[in-house]
This record gives C-alpha cells, sequence and structure tokens, in this order.
C-alpha cells in the first residue's frame, strides 16, 4: 500500500506550481550572475538602483551646488554620503506606492532591498574576468578632477591604493591593495568624477599610454619664456636606464636645434651631444635603435599622496607632489561637537 | 636572434633590410654537368626566371599602419614629443631604394611635420605628377592615383631631414604580442617606426605682448606630418647641418615660414605692394586651377583654432585676420615662386593642432588639491568676484537661496553626496534606532541648530524619485516588481489552503527573500515534513536490527561457549564479573591438545567412534551419489522467521 499523506503532499505541490504559474509569477530560472541565492528585487532593477547609487544621471548641481567649490584647475577629493544616496533609493523606491499597504510593502522590503543594492552597487563595474566582488558596501571616497588635463588628455589612467606603494609601481588590478573604481567618468569635458571601493591612500594619475613615445621635457623655470629648451636624459642603452637623476634636470642633454627653423633638431649635434656623454654604452657612433632610446619619454604620472618619509602632517603639511599634505586633505577637520557650538553661536 | 621579450619590455633594432629591395628581378639558373669522361664539360641552357619583390610605393595599406602620434585631428600639446608612425611590417623602411647605389641600411621613408602654410598637399593626383617634374620613377606603381607634397627649397632646407639623419630616425621595435599596450594590435610583435625629425610647436604670442602672466605663451597652430617617399630625390635633401642651437624663441612658425618670405618678408608689403601679375589676387575668386584642388587644402589650410588666436593674444587682429583669410586662396608653391619646388609622393597623412596648453605635468602639478567644500584662497589682488563667496559650512553644506512654502525668501542648507568628511550611513541610529522608509521628501526636511532648513536628503528624495519617473522602463519595473511581490504572497496563501485544511507553511508567509513561489511551497513542505515524519511518511525505522536467533542455541551462552571450547566455567565467571564477558572470553587462552605428547584417545573408543564416523560419512556419500536434496536444504525450507522488518510493516497494515 502507498503512503496515503506523501501523495497528498506531492500533489499539493505541483497543484501549487501551476496555480503560482498561472498567477503569472514567472519561474524561470535567473541568468547567470556572481549574485546567487533568492532575491528580493529582480536584478535589472537592482542595477538601475546602484547606478543611481553611484550618482549616475544626477544633475550636476545637486552633486557640487556652488561652482566655487570646484573651480578651474582644481582636484576635491571626497566621501560619499551614503545616507544622501540612501534618500536618492528611497525616492525612486517610493514611485508608485499610494496605499497604506503599499508603504507597509516597502517599509517590509526596504532593508533587504539596500542589501541587495549593496551586493550590485561592487558589480558595477566588474571586469570579465576580475573575480566578482560581494558583500556589504563599505566607504566610498571618490575624487572630481576639473582641469584641462581631462579636456586634452582623454583616457586618462586612474589607480587608487590601500596602502602606500612606490611611486612608479605598476601593480595588476587583482593587487590587494589596489582599490576597485566604482565609476569613472567624464561628466562634463573637463571635469572627470571617479568613485573608489574604500579610502585611498595614495592615487596614481597617469597620462594616456599610446605605446611608446619619443620627446623632450622643458627646463624646469618660467614656462612663459618665449625661448624653448628641449632636454633628454642620457640613458645607458644596454640597460635603458638613465644616467642622471631623473627629478634634476641640471645635468640633462640639451637637444640641439636648426637656428632659424624652430622645432627641428639637428640630430648630427644632438648625437655628437649624447656621445659625449660618458656612461651610455654607445660606442663610436649613434644608431637609430640607441637615438631612439635616447628619446624614449614615458608617460607622466601624478601622484597625489604622501610621498617621501612620513612625517607628521603637522609638522610638515606640505608633502611633496600635493599643494597640501595627503593627510590634511583627508582629515576631517571639524567634530559634530564643534558643529554645534558653531552653530549657537551663529544664532545667538 | 634573441628570444621574445618580457610583457612590458621592448628590443629595438636600428635597420632590418630585407635580402631584395622592391623591384623587377632576373634569376639565371646555370647548371654546370661534368660527367668525368670526355668531352669533360656538357653545356647546359640556361634558365632564366623573371619575379618581381613588391612594396608600397604612393600609398600606404591600410592594414600596414599601426598607430600614428599624435592621433589624427588631435588637438593638445603635443610640442615635447617627435610626431611617429608605427608600421606593421618591420622592414617596408628599408623595401626600397631611396637612390642608386645607396647603402642598404638608409631607408626610402621619412615623416615629415610640416606647419600650416609651409607647403601645399595635393591629394588624388596621378602617380606620375607625385614627384618633382624631371624626375621619373622606374617600375612599377602600386597605385594609379596618389598625394604630394609640394614644398620649396627654403622649406625642405629648414625643415626636412638630412641624408645624415635619416637612418637615425627609422627603427624597430620588437615587443611581446600579448602585451597590448605595446603590441597595438600587430600580428607578430615586430614593428618598423619612423620618426618625424621636429617637435611641433606652438606659435609664439607676439614677442611684444608676450610675457605677462596671464598672457598665454603660445597660440594654436596646425601641423601636417606626412611619410613621404624619397627615391629618386636623396639630393634634395639638405647636406648635414653644421649650425646648432641649444634654444630657439618660436616666433611665429606661420610667418616666418610663409611661402614669399624671401620675396615680401612684411605682410603689408604682401597686401599692397604686389607686383602686376605676379601673384593672384586674394579673395573668393579663386583661380580654377586651384579649386579642383581645394577638397583638403581648405581643410588644412582653414585653420578654425588658429582664428582665436588674434583675439587671445591681442596682436594686430585686421593683419592676422588678412593673414589667414588669404592662405587658401595662395596658388600651389611651384606656380608662384622662382623658387624650386619639389614634389614628394605623400605614402600618408594626417594633421593635428597644437595649442598652447602647457603640458600634462605642468597642469597637474598646478592643481589646486583639497577636499571638496573648501574654497580656494582668495587673492587679494583680485578685484571683488562678481557673486558673494557661497556660505560653506565646515561640514560640506552650502547655503542657498531657498524659496519657502509660504513664498518667504530664506536660506536653507544643503550638501550634495559628496562630503568632506565620512558621515554616518545611519545617522540616527545613535538617537533610538534607524529612521523609518522615507515616503515622501518632506520625512526628510531637517532643522539645524541654527534655525535654517536642511534640504539635504529632502532634496536627494526627490531627485531619486524624479530620475526613476523619468524613465518609463524603471517605473514599469517597479510596478511589476510590487505586484509580483503581492502576487507571491497571495499565491502563498492559496498554496497554504491548497495543501491541507490546516496551514502547511505555518503562520504567515515570510516575504523575506523569498524570489519564487515553488522554493516556498518547497520549502514549507521539507519542514512540516521533518517536523512530524511519522505522521506524514510513515514510523520510523530503527537505526539497527536485532539479529536473528540462532537455531539449537538455548541456554546460558556463557556455558555454552565454556563447554564447547573447554575452558573452566567457574574461573571464566570470575574474570567475566570484573572485566566483562566478552574481553574476559578474549583474554582466556583455549586449551590444547599437545600433538607432540602422544594420542589424546586410544583402545577401543577409538575404535568405536572411527566406525562410527565412517557409518555416517558412509551415509552422506551414499545420499550425495542418489541425488537427494543436500541436508542443508531442510532449513531453507522451513517458513522464514518475521523480522523487524516485517514488524514495521505490520504496524502499517490498517
Amino acid at each position: 500500500m502507498i503512503d496515503r499523506t506523501l501523495l497528498t503532499g506531492a500533489m499539493a505541490v505541483e497543484a501549487t506550481l501551476t496555480v503560482s504559474a498561472t498567477l503569472g509569477g514567472a519561474l524561470q530560472p535567473q541568468p547567470p550572475d556572481p549574485r546567487t541565492g533568492p532575491r528580493v528585487i529582480p536584478n535589472d532593477l537592482a542595477d538601475w538602483l546602484a547606478a543611481l547609487r553611484l550618482l549616475a544621471a544626477v544633475p550636476f548641481a545637486y552633486l557640487v551646488p556652488d561652482a566655487e567649490l570646484l573651480p578651474q584647475e582644481s582636484a576635491r577629493f571626497f566621501y560619499l554620503d551614503r545616507a544622501w544616496t540612501d534618500a536618492l533609493v528611497q525616492g525612486a523606491m517610493s514611485v508608485g506606492t499610494v496605499t497604506t499597504a503599499d508603504h507597509a510593502q516597502l517599509e517590509a522590503v526596504y532593508p533587504y532591498v539596500r542589501s541587495e543594492v549593496d551586493e550590485a552597487e561592487r558589480l558595477a563595474r566588474v571586469a570579465g574576468h576580475d573575480p566578482a566582488p560581494l558583500g556589504p558596501a563599505g566607504t566610498v571616497a571618490g575624487l572630481l578632477l576639473r582641469s584641462r588635463a581631462v579636456a586634452g588628455w582623454p583616457g586618462l589612467h586612474l589607480r587608487a591604493y590601500s596602502e602606500m606603494v612606490p611611486d612608479d609601481a605598476m601593480l595588476p588590478d587583482s593587487d590587494p591593495r589596489r582599490l576597485r573604481l566604482l565609476r569613472m567618468e567624464r561628466l562634463a569635458p573637463a571635469v572627470l568624477a571617479v568613485l573608489i571601493d574604500g579610502v585611498p591612500r595614495i592615487v596614481h594619475v597617469e597620462e594616456p599610454r599610446q605605446g611608446l613615445q619619443f620627446g623632450v621635457r622643458p627646463p624646469d623655470g618660467d614656462p612663459a619664456d618665449t625661448t624653448r629648451q628641449g632636454l633628454v636624459p642620457p640613458r645607458d642603452v644596454s640597460t635603458g636606464e638613465p644616467l642622471v637623476p631623473m627629478d634634476d634636470k641640471t645635468s640633462w642633454v640639451p637637444v640641439r636645434f636648426r637656428p632659424g627653423a624652430p622645432g627641428v633638431l639637428n640630430l648630427r649635434k644632438t648625437r655628437d651631444a649624447l656621445l659625449a656623454v660618458p656612461g651610455t654604452n654607445m660606442g663610436s657612433d649613434v644608431d637609430s635603435a640607441e637615438f631612439a632610446i635616447q628619446m624614449l619619454r614615458y608617460p607622466y604620472r601624478q601622484v597625489f599622496g604622501p610621498t617621501g618619509p612620513q612625517t607628521d602632517p603637522e609638522t610638515n603639511p606640505s608633502a611633496a607632489g600635493t599643494k597640501a599634505g595627503w593627510t590634511q586633505v583627508f582629515r576631517p577637520r571639524i567634530e559634530v561637537p564643534d558643529l554645534l557650538a558653531e552653530f549657537t553661536k551663529e544664532t545667538s | 636572434m634573441p628570444s621574445t621579450p618580457q610583457p612590458g619590455f621592448f628590443n629595438l633594432w636600428s635597420a632590418l633590410t630585407p635580402p631584395l629591395k622592391a623591384g623587377q628581378f632576373r634569376l639565371d639558373a646555370q647548371v654546370d654537368l661534368d660527367p668525368g669522361v670526355t668531352p669533360t664539360s656538357m653545356p647546359v641552357e640556361t634558365g632564366q626566371t623573371f619575379f618581381t619583390v613588391d612594396a608600397p610605393r604612393f600609398a600606404l595599406p591600410a592594414d600596414q599602419l599601426l598607430s600614428t602620434y599624435p592621433p589624427a585631428h588631435g588637438n593638445g600639446a603635443y610640442s615635447e614629443r617627435l610626431p611617429q608612425v608605427v608600421l606593421k611590417r618591420r622592414t617596408l623602411p628599408w623595401e626600397r631604394a631611396p637612390g642608386a647605389g645607396a647603402d642598404a641600411a638608409l631607408p626610402w621613408l621619412a615623416l615629415v611635420v610640416i606647419a600650416q602654410g609651409e607647403g601645399t598637399l595635393s591629394p588624388e593626383v596621378d602617380v606620375t605628377q607625385c614627384v618633382t617634374p624631371g624626375v621619373t620613377l622606374a617600375g612599377a606603381a602600386d597605385v594609379t592615383q596618389g598625394a604630394y607634397l609640394e614644398v620649396t627649397k627654403t622649406v625642405v632646407d629648414a625643415v626636412f631631414p638630412t641624408k645624415e639623419d635619416l637612418p637615425l630616425l627609422c627603427h624597430v621595435r620588437q615587443v611581446d604580442l600579448s602585451d597590448t599596450e605595446l603590441a597595438l594590435g600587430d600580428d607578430d610583435g615586430w614593428m618598423a617606426v619612423v620618426l618625424a625629425n621636429r617637435l611641433p610647436w606652438p606659435a609664439s604670442a607676439d614677442p611684444t605682448t608676450t610675457g605677462g602672466p596671464d598672457q598665454p605663451a603660445a597660440a594654436p597652430v596646425q601641423y601636417l606630418a606626412c611619410l613621404i617617399n624619397l627615391e629618386g630625390q636623396l639630393a634634395a635633401l639638405p647636406d648635414a647641418a653644421e649650425d646648432e642651437t641649444e634654444t630657439f624663441v618660436p616666433v611665429d612658425a606661420i610667418a616666418h615660414f610663409d611661402l614669399y618670405a624671401d620675396t615680401f618678408a612684411d605682410p603689408d608689403t604682401l597686401a599692397m605692394a604686389q607686383p602686376a601679375g605676379g601673384l593672384p589676387k586674394a579673395g573668393p575668386a579663386a583661380p580654377p586651377a586651384i579649386v579642383a584642388r581645394s577638397t583638403l587644402s581648405d581643410t588644412w589650410a582653414t585653420a578654425p583654432a588658429a582664428a582665436a588666436a588674434p583675439t587671445a593674444l591681442g596682436i594686430d587682429a585686421g593683419r592676422a585676420v588678412r593673414e589667414l583669410m588669404g592662405r587658401p586662396w595662395r596658388t600651389p608653391v611651384g606656380a608662384v615662386t622662382a623658387e624650386q619646388a619639389y614634389r614628394f609622393p605623400v605614402l600618408t597623412h594626417w594633421q593635428f593642432t597644437v595649442d598652447g596648453d602647457p603640458s600634462f605635468e605642468g597642469l597637474m602639478q598646478a592643481l589646486d588639491v583639497a577636499l571638496l567644500g573648501s574654497l580656494p584662497e582668495p587673492d587679494p589682488q583680485a578685484p571683488p568676484a562678481p557673486r558673494p563667496v557661497p556660505d560653506v559650512a565646515a561640514t560640506g553644506h552650502v547655503g542657498l537661496a531657498h524659496l519657502t512654502r509660504r513664498g518667504d525668501h530664506a536660506t536653507a542648507w544643503y550638501r550634495g553626496p559628496l562630503a568632506p568628511r565620512p558621515t554616518e550611513r545611519d545617522a540616527a541610529a545613535t538617537s533610538g534606532g534607524p529612521l523609518p522608509v522615507a515616503h515622501a521628501s518632506d520625512q526628510l526636511r531637517r532643522v539645524t541648530p541654527d534655525g535654517r532648513e536642511d534640504l539635504t536628503y529632502a532634496a536627494a528624495f526627490e531627485i531619486g524619485r524624479l530620475l526613476a519617473l523619468s524613465q518609463p522602463s524603471v517605473v514599469a519595473a517597479l510596478m511589476r516588481w510590487r505586484a509580483e511581490q503581492f502576487g507571491a504572497a497571495r499565491a502563498a496563501e492559496l498554496a497554504a489552503q491548497t495543501i491541507t485544511g490546516t496551514s502547511l507553511l505555518g503562520g504567515p508567509p515570510a516575504i523575506a527573500g523569498v524570489a519564487d513561489l515553488g522554493r516556498l511551497v518547497g520549502g514549507a513542505l521539507l519542514g512540516r515534513i521533518d517536523a512530524d515524519p511519522a505522521a506524514t511518511v510513515g514510523p520510523r525505522r530503527p537505526a539497527a536490527d536485532p539479529g536473528a536467533p540462532i537455531p539449537g542455541l538455548t541456554g546460558d551462552l556463557e556455558a555454552v561457549v565454556a563447554t564447547g571450547l573447554g575452558l573452566n566455567l567457574d574461573a571464566l565467571r570470575a574474570q567475566a564479573a570484573q572485566v566483562g564477558a566478552v574481553d574476559a572470553l578474549a583474554d582466556t587462552a583455549v586449551p590444547l591438545a599437545d600433538a607432540a605428547a602422544g594420542p589424546v584417545l586410544e583402545g577401543p573408543d577409538l575404535v568405536t567412534l572411527r566406525s562410527a564416523a565412517e557409518t555416517v560419512a558412509g551415509g552422506l556419500a551414499a545420499q550425495a551419489a542418489a541425488g537427494a536434496a543436500p541436508v542443508a536444504g531442510a532449513e531453507a525450507s522451513a517458513p522464514a522467521q518475521p523480522d523487524a522488518l516485517d514488524s514495521l510493516l505490520g504496524e502499517l497494515e490498517p
């Protein structure tokens, strides 16, 4: 004899599935996604809300309410205000809530929506081969860059690191010290917005790389000077290493120009000048490969962050590389009690 | 040949010359036969084969161009980099001979960079017209129409590389193919690079006005980069220059290299004192001969970027405009100057604009770096700003004009999502639990201690609502999702009623974490089954079944074992009382008969036993021979004793 109770259960499940299918609940499996397990909101909706969290399509006046806050030729670092973005999502979720039941439903599911959008937010800018980062959202910092460098050099490279790395480091994307970029977008031709998944200790901004380039560097000093000069650091052609300090151009070799022809190199004299530098291993003549090595110019990289020996930011506020010391830049300068005192002082 | 360089590294080679230059060749095959007998020589007819080694000549195939620097039509501060073109085939710069008897390592290609006004580019011309009149190139042309660059001897002497420079400007680079940044999409990792010999500097501003801190130091200049064919015209290149300078003053490059520089140094002379019939009138009524050529020279010579220069520089605007407007209508170089003009076939060309922006390095180092919310230091020398300095609090809040609903003009605080200090996500959590979900923006309005409203989060709520409303697809997705949520709750209730009379799902349906109804029902069903399995699937089977009884084994187990093995029952019992029956049995040695001590049984008893055994064995053998059922079969036919499973099944019987 067959168990009567079991049969009833199986039939009930089958019947319920049929019922729910006719009710319109599409029980199709979701497409492959790193997010597994049951979800409260569909992934496409979560993705849209995550993009909203990353301030996609938010008018720029809402981000920077006054133009004085982002003057020309400036870089402004910031923390993302999570409460602000939560309010943004709540506003989007409030669309179409009319009845009390709608409100009750939204309140019941909102905590789950929030945590799911937290996850979707971190997946917003994952390259195909990267391991998908999951988990709750942490602090998001970022950078607004308004400069002619953004307009004139499209495709800037920006890397953020959670720990101090050497200025000339080139770490792969998978390095744990490297912070992921949640968003990097030009909001205007000269305004670049970057959101970083974490608080960086050091940020590298690098000229776009377009293969190898050859050229000279101007001498230090007044760029408005009407005479132009081009300097190259002599290099050992067997290793490619420069023979002179890269940050001191006094011992660099000036390239020779033809008089009366702006910018046209006198290659013979330039070659003679390079041959006169000891230690280049070039022999008695210069061939084109050796000349190319001498003229190599690597992309310039600007480092935002503390450089040199780590000293107290109070005593050494002007760390090289930036106008203000990094720790000073990323240090809250006021606390709530101060604020309260300030406000009460104003009213009194 | 060295191995392929590692990613991030590259090898440079000064030249890779092909064994044969491009051209038509005849291969003569001769065979010498020595048969070893007289006649000692047997002449064989000479075999002749003709073949052609091909190479681009007047046009560069599109697939041979890997990259150019500066990018075509680019606009930027390229003044510190040498323009370059990267070619896919590594031997391309050495596949033709630039002149008869030239060194094999002397390239036939050169990249020349021509500033605005220094030459004329004429596209789509029959290739026989593409070289200086009087020069003919032997051999086949790869295309029928090509472009040529026409420049005066002055420009050639000033700008073109010398014969000595040519080998220095071409090299071969070998990179690892997996290094996408360096490989540029090449197929074998070998590429030829042709450098220009000129740094494309922007023109300087008028030297009389330059120097002030507010004056831009340079004006944009359009440059044209041409990869030219030097075949047959190597002699036109300048000789090695002995003059050198370490610095130069970039006075207006256009004026300096004006086509008429040697004849009419002063633009005013140009405009007012033209010799009769010497020059065509400047103006839209261009001679017909030039109209056909104006397609590219229009885009080349009318410089929109340069047009901005006069106002930016404050130089004589009228003069500059006249200069600029007259330029596109100038006749080709050779038609107006008595000077020797050269034409060079152009394989590929592109133009770019160098403007006076400072370098990337200069821009980045001049950046004002701070946290958002800090205002730049006001310059005490600067005139007062036309608009007041914004009211920025140290928290990043900005005071903005606020028209209240009652019509009052007030100021309110606002801070965007970008804050100068870390903020707490659930700010109210410290003061009594998280805030409820806002359903209207007014729920998020705050009043600060100074009496002004803080509209930060209310504005965020409202812009989020408006952004969602602005996209019908998002509104539809939200409504569909909400309908599904309600539908799922409804279906869960229905499922509860369908399964049994009592709610199998137990309690109110949990909305959290339920994506589909099937999983909800399945989970609830399993939970219910687990809660009372005896009622749903049947009684539980015991973990271990008792063993079946052994027939004939009755009585005290210890006594049976001790008797059978010849053990001392009393000693065994005494030991079992201490360590247990199993351990006692294991420790007790079984007495064995010592075979060396002689037979155990002798005499008439042995005879009786042996005869009895033979009787039984004989009976069994007789039975086996008769094919009777084995003795053990008697047990198999006996009815099976009911075991534990049978008793379980019996309990299920009604």
